[in-house]
């Protein structure tokens, strides 16, 4: 395992290289097994990088010049590469593939940097996955999937990849868009059946390309070429002169902790060297705290960058969690969190909008967020203050969002998400959280009921004091908090979020579209500047709302500046006006004055209808057009 | 009804429900900790964003631990989960010297919280295993609680969560100083 895994890797690997984009005839090997009509199911795939030394990505190492002529097609596809095991779990293909091994063609194709390496045997039947990774070399039991429970989903679920390949070899051929080597990089333009194709899987090996493709990461790379390069320079040079490299100590705590259970981040016991991967993923999180000083380095940032490792190179991981935490995740993984708190507010407007039941799970809570607001004060909740006292379940979400779901789901359920964020931009994100949280919402009912059993027999007994009901609201909360943290990791199938919420016209989930998501963003962070800026016009010097606050906007930067923007000098006279000598006055007035702003959600007609009926339409006005020119060209 | 029984009979016998916080610096073993004790496993462990939740058993007390994510800026992000915390539980990498201020800095400014006020505190010198780590004796002259703490009962318990050492004696510790409130 480890470090000859990787070596295998290298032999057997489809594309390659750092960044370069040569291929390794390992390719060939491969190929003939894949019928382009049905993919080989037990196709293995290994790909590496020769990353023990500092190669700059855009280096072409000088590694295929003994091979045959197919490697000198350089396409920009092969950049990608997967270090995934695709379909592989079973024991023939493994023998198959060991047996491809011994072909003196491969050996001389083998990476010169890692065969440098002190474990330097070739053929070695170690080099295999054990049968408890799955295809991307991840264990496949952990706390909350048994083995067989894997085995038993994955039966089926390899089946369904293969069909759904298929479709999209089709999709590609009838596009006119080449499937070079099992790596297109070129996708047919944005469609609804595009769109639900994605929904339903990219095929896992074209990953990396599909979402450098739908990311528009080569627009990103093309407009900064070389700066990854460059970064990387300055980062060995600040480490040489031993300059202090700002978060490279939290980096490096991480680093060894990122994956733990997977193979390709996984130092052996016998390895004196570190694997490869967390040499990549120490340049990529260090160069992008010097690209970016403003986030520099946050937890989670770790899990995005190590699994975008897994499907393409080191340079488009960078790129990518540039656009990730720009584009997609704006200001989540920033220093004083706003970001993420912004999205937790807009996650709570989602859920009362479209799951109202859900809702109630999260309301006779929200009060508690403040340790002073007693129970009696939950009916005059303004309809807003959840956006500034996030409900505690957002310590759950928020995290969700800060890892786009790395570790929360499932391997494969993740990388589903990530196929649709991709595609179909941050709103996705929200569209997932909603899709967890109504699927849990049976356990949380069954929770629920088990704790009014427990209620009902303490006020029968008659000793129902404060202290009790305080005790139930924590274990309701213990309750709802063990459901929303466990079940998600169970969600081992990505087709339920789907099936089962998502394509259900039931809740129009369609409606949440990218529009809506950027105009609640909006709404929400105006209403927390303007709640932040009337307690700081009030001067409470109340502690509890700050920790209501999450603390994290009354340090924001710009005070001054908001102060100014947010509010209107009328706001300004009615809140002088007013004498607060109570807290609670206070807050109470602050939430009375914003709540009577509410966030509107478009509703009617749900989206699949609207869309149809449009479409309809110009498809009307087409024809008249078309045949009003006509009628003109003849007149 | 069966649940009722159970219940007063729990009560009877002092079974009692408490809101443990535990906290520490990253990489501290927070998370290693609470899995061993829930599950008896050693679950190699990645950084914990956001946190884990799990109700521990001991004896007749359930303990609803909260393991909360170490690095310093996430910290804001559960600084309101403080009120109705029976415990806190402070974990020290006894094995990094080099963090041993910062950790004593985090775990005074934790304290120093008006909710924490009325809490006991245990702190989990951990990583025992380690060669060169601090003694618990090493760590507690180090925090110098004796001399800063006037409300809160306090002790440090040496601990290795691969092993499971001293965090059993942890946990009574915390169930026999909280019987009399």
């Amino acid at each position: 395992m480890g470090i000859e895994q990787l070596r295998l890797s290298v032999k057997l690997g489809g594309a390659s290289g750092d960044g370069g984009g040569e291929r390794i005839s390992g390719q060939r090997v491969g190929q003939p097994r894949k019928s382009p009509s049905a993919p080989s199911f037990h196709d293995k795939m290994y790909a590496s990088r020769n990353t023990s030394e500092p190669v700059l990505p855009n280096h072409v190492p000088a590694l295929n010049s003994s091979n045959s002529a197919d490697n000198a097609s350089l396409n920009d596809a092969d950049a990608s590469l997967s270090v995934i095991n695709l379909y592989g779990d079973e024991v023939e293909s493994r023998r198959a593939d060991d047996g491809a091994l011994q072909s003196p063609e491969e050996v001389l194709s083998d990476d010169p940097g890692l065969s440098s390496t002190p474990f330097g045997q070739r053929s070695s039947n170690s080099a295999t996955d054990g049968p408890d990774l799955d295809r991307y070399g991840f264990k496949k039991q952990n706390n909350f999937i048994t083995e067989k429970e894997y085995n038993r989903w994955w039966r089926d679920y390899s089946q369904y990849c293969v069909r759904r390949k298929h479709k999209w070899k089709l999709l590609l051929e009838k596009s006119g868009f080449p499937i070079d080597n099992d790596s297109p990089y070129r996708f047919p333009p944005r469609s609804e059946k595009l769109k639900r194709y994605v929904r339903k899987g990219i095929p896992a090996e074209w990953r990396g390309n599909a979402w450098w493709h739908f990311a528009r990461g080569q627009e990103k790379l093309n407009k900064n070429k070389g700066v990854y390069d460059t970064l990387l320079s300055k980062m060995d040079e600040l480490i040489r002169k031993k300059k202090v490299v700002a978060d490279l100590d939290i980096i490096e705590r991480d680093l060894n902790r990122t994956f733990p259970d997977n193979m390709h981040f996984q130092r052996e016991a016998f390895q004196t060297e570190e694997p490869p991967m967390i040499k990549s993923l120490r340049r990529v999180l260090v160069a992008f705290s010097l690209y970016n000083p403003k986030i520099g380095y946050c937890q989670s940032m770790n899990f995005l960058a190590g699994l975008l490792l897994l499907f393409m190179d080191e340079e488009r991981t960078f790129w990518m969690l540039v656009i990730i935490t720009s584009k997609y995740l704006p200001g989540v993984h920033n220093v004083n969190l706003e970001g993420v708190n912004v999205d937790q507010g807009v996650l709570m407007l989602c859920v009362k909008e479209y799951l109202p039941e859900f809702w109630r799970f999260i309301v006779p809570f929200q009060n508690q967020t403040g340790s002073d607001s007693s129970p009696n004060s939950s009916p005059s909740l303004g309809k807003n203050e959840f956006l500034y006292k996030l409900p505690p379940i957002t310590l759950c979400t928020a995290s969700w969002f800060m890892s786009c779901f790395v570790g929360v789901l499932p391997v494969e359920s993740t990388l589903r998400v990530w196929d649709c964020l991709f595609y179909e931009e941050s709103n996705f994100l929200f569209k997932a959280c909603l899709a967890i949280l109504k699927l849990s919402e049976q356990e949380l009912i069954k929770a629920r009921s088990l704790k009014l059993l427990r209620h009902h027999s303490i006020s029968d007994g008659g000793d129902y004091n404060k202290r009790e009901i305080q005790l139930n609201q924590d274990e309701t909360e213990m309750e709802i908090f063990q459901v929303i943290q466990t079940f998600p990791k169970r969600m081992l199938n990505p087709n339920d979020m789907f099936d089962k919420v998502i394509f259900k016209k039931r809740i129009p989930l369609n409606r949440l579209d990218q529009d809506e998501v950027d105009r609640c963003r909006k709404y929400v962070a105006a209403q927390r500047l303007k709640y932040k800026n009337y307690h700081e016009l009030i001067g409470t010097s109340n502690r509890t709302n700050e920790s209501g606050l999450n603390g994290s906007i009354i340090n924001s930067g710009d005070r001054d500046d908001t102060k100014h923007s947010g509010l209107g000098s009328e706001e300004n006279a009615d809140a002088a006006a007013f004498d607060f000598n109570d807290d609670r006055t206070a807050s109470d007035f602050v939430n009375n004055a914003l709540s009577s702003e509410v966030y509107g959600f478009k509703r009617g007609l749900s989206g699949v209808h609207w869309n149809n009926s449009i479409k309809e339409k110009v498809r009307q006005m087409r024809k008249r057009k078309v045949s009003s020119n006509d009628q003109l060209m003849k007149n | 009804m069966g649940n009722s029984v159970s219940r007063a009979l729990g009560k009877l016998f002092g079974s009692r429900e408490m809101k443990i916080l535990m906290l520490g610096l990253d990489n501290a073993g927070k998370t290693t900790i609470l899995y061993k004790l829930k599950l008896n496993k050693i679950k190699t462990s990645a950084p914990t964003v956001g946190f884990n939740v799990e109700t521990v058993a001991y004896k007749n007390v359930k303990f609803n631990m909260w393991d909360v994510g170490g690095q310093e800026r996430l910290r804001p992000l559960w600084r309101h989960y403080f009120p109705a915390t029976t415990a806190l539980i402070f974990v020290i990498d006894s094995h990094d010297k080099d963090r041993l201020d910062e950790a004593k800095e985090e775990l005074y400014s934790i304290i120093s919280e008006k909710e924490m006020e009325n809490v006991v505190l245990l702190v989990w010198a951990n990583k025992q295993d380690l060669k060169g780590a601090l003694k618990p004796q090493e760590v507690s002259s180090y925090l110098q609680l004796g001399e800063n703490l006037k409300n809160q009962l306090w002790c440090v318990v040496g601990s290795n969560a691969l092993t499971g050492q001293g965090l059993v004696e942890g946990l009574s510790w915390i169930s026999s100083n909280t019987h009399k409130k």
